[in-house]
């Protein structure tokens, strides 16, 4: 039996002669090797170490009243001062953290995964099925974000559950339209036709076919409206109508703050601080993860051909 | 078992415009696909060409129903595939499958190479446990070393990629293979590598071929029978020797005296027909025969009545009035 | 008195992956009214020679040699000076007519523009009768209606005899044309190329014709240079070359094509592999590692130089004309 020459060997190819390294573990260990997003996950893995083990950590508790010493300058017994109530900022910052984090991963995880959903079955199967479900989204989308938040607020009551709640239903919209205008150009590649020419299903093509290669803006926008539904949180707890007192809040720290901005900075800047590091880590993660998980900017960062967002000469 | 594997009979493959505006009423039709007879047997490459617009892929796409025929019927093996439904459709998949042009495009970027020739096997469940060894197989099979399954297409040529996408046309042991301009997009001494690795496939694994290009060299390398087309339906078929040598329809003799041959002498003294004008649009379908805007030999009847594909010597039919003249005075005189 | 006489061509671009060596070495001339058919695969520098010549590469590719044209070197030009050479002293014709003409402008618009620019016209109603003119030469049928058309209305083959109209419209001493019928069907393509012929034998033009197919070559050139990997490495007239391939590889592209008219059941000579990438050329022969000759160590370690074998045929190779 003649075999046929082997002409289209890979030898020629002189780019990959290392060892494969496709797994997770590897994939993690090249995020990491970038300067931003080692950063975003230092920052988040120590605000999660904050919301995890919030009460070791705190010196003191949450609403621990002491008049004697109400507005104290960061030193040496308190690490970031005291607000208007003798309250550890330090405490409150870390004991906030929780609801920041809980809040956005679960406001984004909803708001993620229905919209998603949608802009991928709009998207695939066009016609009345993406009237009918982008014209919903459209009406989502009518409100301003904030006036939504707090119109399903307004029916379901102020508390940390239904912020959450709220903000997810806020993002629902831009993940699906996201995902839509990703899976319209996906879904014309060849690929996708040569997948159904072997007698893959719509399902099939739909989960392993499109919605792999549709990912990369979704990723991006998902660090993105997590650093939002931060922000939202905030907002919302700023207003009264997120986190309720007494428990501890970045958002309502910063309003609590406010009044005192002359007197004692630190009130509000320390919790401002701690949102805008949350929020600026969530996007480094998100650039981060998106070329990692791509497998042609894979190569080039494993080969050392390029240095994270930027060609070297 | 019949000798005949693909049969297309009347095969009409129309595409609507429509208005812009709210009603979207129906303005005309693109006729890609115009009512095309085909038979491809069974171990046989059957070639298919034609300049763009003339239908041939989208004939190719309709034979294996990844474009829905808006008439006429196919029938693989004897079976009916326009009324198939959709669990029978996938295992036809397996027998009948495509290799298609643009190498770079056709592989999911976020696959492996084993992964994507090896999703065949998932689908239609075949190899179950040693799926792996299969994808060596077939790797080995189009002439690739099996360790390069872990990586990724953009690690590949162009033509190793083509490659890749014939072994996973082939993962499923099929019958029939469609190659739809599969040698377009490589370069010229890649082009000769997958031509060869062709042949020997369908030689070795007994495969019924339909290729479909504008190449007419390389189709005339490849394929037994070649059947032209034009704006929609097929003018000539016949045994590729004698299409090359003794073609009868007048556009394939210009198709033929267009096509640069690579030696200057010949060149310079060959006679050319150089066709005036373009191909008409599809959307508008010149009455009568189609070609006859263009037909350097253009007459009377062409413009009333449309030709029909007919023997005009053994095994060579051909749809032109020239040559089927005794037929219709024959018709013209029982209608009389 | 050659219309364009290339020297030395050579040029450099830095990547990620490292210096990139895409021209190595050029040299050509172009007689008028000759055509002279630059022939390669992707990646053997080809198209990118020819910008260099019309300075149309990035600010960050080097280009070092002489290109006369005129008497004066291209190479040498600043911005401006370029500007009035292109279009004017050399009409170019590119692949792919429909990023070659501007969608939002009018054919009699972009003709005129030209004309207007380039002072060939002296009022708006002189450059619009000399456009229609233009179109008439180049067989566009009802040339006036056609000033006022858009090119996404004409068809591919009548918008790349739009683009040769306005690349002949300065009369230029030299065309040339970059894989200019590639994307045409093979009719069309036969209709071009006469147009072409013809066009050139009417002004004398010298023509550059860039292609990867030989079968076209065959038909229009009069002499041809075989590229691989940035070098010439045959080049001769056109009969010289087709006749008597000298280097191995033109002798394997020869071989490789299918013919029209040809014994049943061979298979095609096909060279293995694939072609080296810019930033990774063989040490020796650029051909060494693919080459079914593969006499001696000499190529893997020695550069041919372009050497005479005949007449005005040269190629860069230990072995000429030698069997695989």
């Amino acid at each position: 039996m003649t075999t046929v020459p082997n002409e289209g060997a890979v030898p020629n190819v002189k780019t990959t002669v290392r060892p494969r390294s496709n797994g997770f573990l590897d994939g993690l260990k090249l995020l990491l090797k970038s300067p931003p997003a080692l950063f975003g996950a230092v920052v988040f893995v120590v605000v999660l170490v904050m919301a995890v083990f919030d009460d070791q950590l705190a010196p003191t508790g949450a609403n621990e009243v002491d008049i004697q010493n109400r507005l104290l300058a960061p030193g040496a017994g308190h690490w970031f001062g005291t607000d208007d109530l003798g309250r550890d900022i330090l405490s409150r910052v870390i004991l906030g953290a929780k609801v920041s984090l809980q809040v956005g991963v679960v406001a984004v995880g909803f708001s993620l995964v229905v919209g998603t959903l949608v802009g991928l079955f709009a998207g695939y199967y066009g016609r009345w099925v993406d009237t009918v479900l982008m014209r919903l989204m459209d009406v989502l989308f009518a409100f301003p974000a904030m006036l939504l938040a707090i119109a399903v607020i307004a029916i379901l009551g102020p508390g940390t559950t239904n912020a959450m709640i709220a903000i997810g239903i806020t993002y629902t919209p831009v993940f699906a339209r996201v995902t839509r205008s990703s899976v319209l150009s996906v879904r014309e590649s060849v690929y996708v036709r040569a997948s159904r020419s072997i007698g893959s299903s719509d399902l099939r093509l739909l989960f392993r076919h499109v919605l792999p290669n549709a990912a990369p803006p979704i990723i991006v926008q998902t660090s993105v409206s997590l650093a939002f539904a931060v922000l939202a949180e905030a907002a919302l707890s700023f207003v009264g109508l997120g986190t309720q007192p007494p428990d501890p809040s970045w958002g309502r720290m910063l309003s609590e703050g406010r009044e005192f901005i002359d007197l004692a900075w630190w009130i509000a800047v320390f919790p401002g601080l701690a949102i805008v590091l949350l929020v600026l880590a969530f996007n480094l993660l998100g650039d981060g993860l998106r070329d990692v998980l791509d497998p042609q900017q894979r190569s080039a960062l494993q080969a050392g051909r390029r240095t994270w967002g930027r060609r070297r000469k | 078992m019949s000798d005949v594997l693909v049969r297309a009979t009347d095969l009409q493959v129309h595409f609507t415009v429509r208005s812009k505006g709210l009603r979207r009423r129906q303005t005309g039709a693109v006729r890609a696909v115009d009512g095309v007879d085909l038979e491809i047997r069974r171990g046989e490459t059957l070639g298919l060409v034609g300049e763009s617009g003339c239908g041939k892929s989208t004939l190719g796409n309709a034979l294996l129903r990844l474009v829905e025929p808006t008439g006429g019927t196919v029938e693989f093996d004897g079976t009916d595939v326009t009324a198939l439904n959709a669990q029978k459709l996938r295992a036809l998949r397996r027998r009948a499958v495509m290799v298609f042009q643009d190498p770079y495009a056709s592989l999911d970027p976020r696959m492996t190479v084993g992964q994507t020739i090896a999703e065949p096997l998932q689908i239609h469940g075949l190899h179950a446990g040693n799926r792996a060894g299969r994808v060596a197989e077939l790797l080995e099979l189009v002439g690739m070393d099996p360790s390069v399954a872990s990586r990724y297409p953009h690690e590949f040529s162009g033509g190793q990629r083509q490659r890749v996408g014939i072994a996973r046309a082939l993962a499923g042991e099929p019958d029939f293979v469609v190659c739809d301009e599969a040698i377009a997009s490589l370069d010229v001494s890649v082009q000769a590598q997958v031509l060869n690795l062709l042949r020997s496939l369908q030689r070795r694994l007994g495969l019924t071929l339909l290729f479909v290009s504008h190449d007419l060299s390389a189709v005339r390398h490849l394929s037994d029978r070649i059947a032209v087309m034009y704006l929609g339906r097929v003018v000539e078929v016949a045994d590729a020797r004698t299409l090359a040598a003794d073609p009868q329809h007048p556009y394939t003799q210009a198709l033929l005296s267009a096509v640069p041959v690579p030696s200057p002498k010949e060149e310079r003294n060959r006679e050319r027909i150089v066709l005036r004008g373009d191909v008409p649009s599809a959307a508008r379908v010149p009455s009568g025969c189609r070609f006859r805007t263009r037909c350097p030999q253009v007459f009377e009847p062409c413009a009333d009545h449309d030709p029909a594909l007919l023997p005009v010597a053994d095994a060579h039919t051909a749809a032109c009035h020239l040559r089927n003249a005794s037929r219709i005075s024959a018709e013209s005189s029982t209608s009389a | 008195m050659s219309v364009l006489e290339v020297n030395d061509l050579r040029v450099q671009m830095d990547t990620a992956r490292g210096t990139a060596h895409i021209v190595n070495g050029l040299d050509y001339s172009v007689s008028p009214g000759e055509t002279v058919a630059v022939v390669g695969e992707s990646g053997s520098g080809k198209s990118v020679s020819v910008m260099a010549l019309l300075g149309l590469l990035p600010g960050h590719a080097r280009v070092t040699g002489t290109a006369e044209f005129d008497g004066k070197n291209l190479l040498a030009m600043s911005e401006p000076q370029l500007r009035t050479v292109r279009g004017n002293g050399i009409g170019m014709v590119f692949q792919d007519p429909m990023t070659s003409l501007n969608p939002v402008l009018t054919i009699g618009r972009q003709l005129t523009e030209g004309l207007l620019a380039h002072r060939s016209a002296s009022s708006k109603k002189a450059a619009r009768e000399r456009a229609a003119e233009l179109l008439a030469d180049v067989g566009l049928p009802d040339p006036k209606a056609a000033l006022d058309r858009y090119p996404h209305e004409l068809s591919g083959g009548m918008r790349q005899r739009v683009v040769i109209a306005i690349a002949l419209a300065g009369n230029p001493k030299l065309l040339i044309a970059d894989e200019a019928t590639t994307a045409l069907d093979v009719t069309v393509q036969a209709q071009i190329l006469e147009l072409v012929a013809g066009l050139q034998s009417e002004h004398g033009t010298g023509v550059v014709w860039i292609t990867h197919d030989l079968g076209v070559v065959a038909g229009i050139a009069d002499r041809v240079l075989v590229m691989y990997g940035g070098r010439c490495i045959e080049d001769g007239s056109v009969d010289e070359v087709f006749e008597n391939p000298a280097h191995p590889y033109t002798r394997g592209l020869l071989g490789s094509l299918p013919a029209l008219h040809e014994a049943d059941g061979e298979d095609l000579v096909a060279i293995g592999g694939t072609p080296p990438p810019p930033t990774d050329l063989p040490q020796g022969c650029v051909f060494w590692p693919r080459c079914p000759v593969r006499a001696d160590a000499r190529c893997e370690t020695e550069q041919p130089p372009l050497v005479g074998i005949g007449g005005t045929h040269r190629a860069a190779t230990f072995y000429p004309g030698v069997p695989a």
